[in-house]
């Protein structure tokens, strides 16, 4: 795999450096929610999924099917582990960060957090464990 | 061992997007509040130190790459850039001089995209 690395097709760059760029977004705009939710900026963080999140997910999955079909991992039997962990932790996260968005969206407009300012918390939270867990699987290949 | 080199490799360059997203909102309007920038800038100073000493350990570890490789040493030279103007960004935000940071800070946001390219494509590699 280090070789693999090492000699990657040039073919397979662009695809890739749109979902590493889409992916480092991503993390980096989850973050700055926590932060601003945190410090109850209601309407940054809403902004911030609104804006950065959500898109910087779609160019991270976008690409990554992508560098998969370049790749072809799709067409392995069994299909790695890895390709696996992340298409589970991408789709599963786009549906926390949806319902995250929505809570965000509720309490900017109510002006006041309360019990959706947790939620938009715990949601984004548990997002970026996932990703976390994502990058170590893109980095190390588990089979 | 490269495996893991690489992902904490990776994990420090997405430290630094933490920081280069929160200056951008920053540098759009958003207000910079204490917690927001202190996460931000502790990101840039972890992810800075991180993505240098990992990935030059990465570089000797693999036969592949020598330490003086274009693409290597380019990747240091936009790097001590990127540190410069961080460093700049930083002082002057923690000053309230926001407004004169922008340029720097997307002049910054441009270093570390380039970083990225050479990352990817490592040219001459």
């Amino acid at each position: 795999m280090t070789l693999l690395a090492a000699i990657r097709p040039d073919d397979w760059n662009f695809p890739l450096f749109l979902h590493i760029l889409g992916a480092m977004v991503l993390v980096g705009a989850l973050v700055l929610v926590v932060t601003s939710i945190a410090a109850d900026n209601l309407r940054l963080g809403f902004r911030t999924l609104l804006i950065a999140v959500i898109p910087s997910w779609i160019v991270m999955r976008v690409a990554a099917q992508w560098i998969a079909d370049k790749e072809h991992v799709d067409d392995l039997d069994p299909v790695p582990a890895w390709v696996d962990i992340g298409y589970s932790t991408s789709e599963g996260s786009f549906l926390l960060l949806i319902a995250a968005t929505v809570c965000a969206g509720i309490a900017a407009r109510r002006a006041r957090g309360g019990g959706l300012r947790t939620a938009v918390l715990v949601l984004v939270a548990i997002s970026l464990v996932a990703y976390v867990v994502a990058i170590w699987a893109m980095s190390t290949k588990p089979s | 061992m490269y495996d893991w080199l690489l992902f904490l490799h990776l994990l420090a360059a997405f430290m630094l997007a933490v920081t280069v997203v929160t200056y951008t909102a920053v540098a759009l309007g958003a207000p910079a509040e204490g917690r927001a920038m202190f996460v931000a800038d502790r990101c840039w100073d972890v992810g800075g130190l991180g993505t240098l000493v990992l990935g030059i350990w990465l570089a000797l570890y693999l036969d592949e790459y020598g330490f003086f490789d274009g693409w290597i040493l380019g990747a240091i030279g936009l790097w001590v850039i990127a540190t410069g103007l961080g460093q700049t960004v930083q002082r002057r935000t923690a000053a309230g001089e926001t407004a004169a940071v922008a340029t720097m800070h997307w002049l910054r946001t441009l270093t570390v995209l380039g970083l990225l390219v050479l990352m990817i494509w490592k040219p001459g590699a």
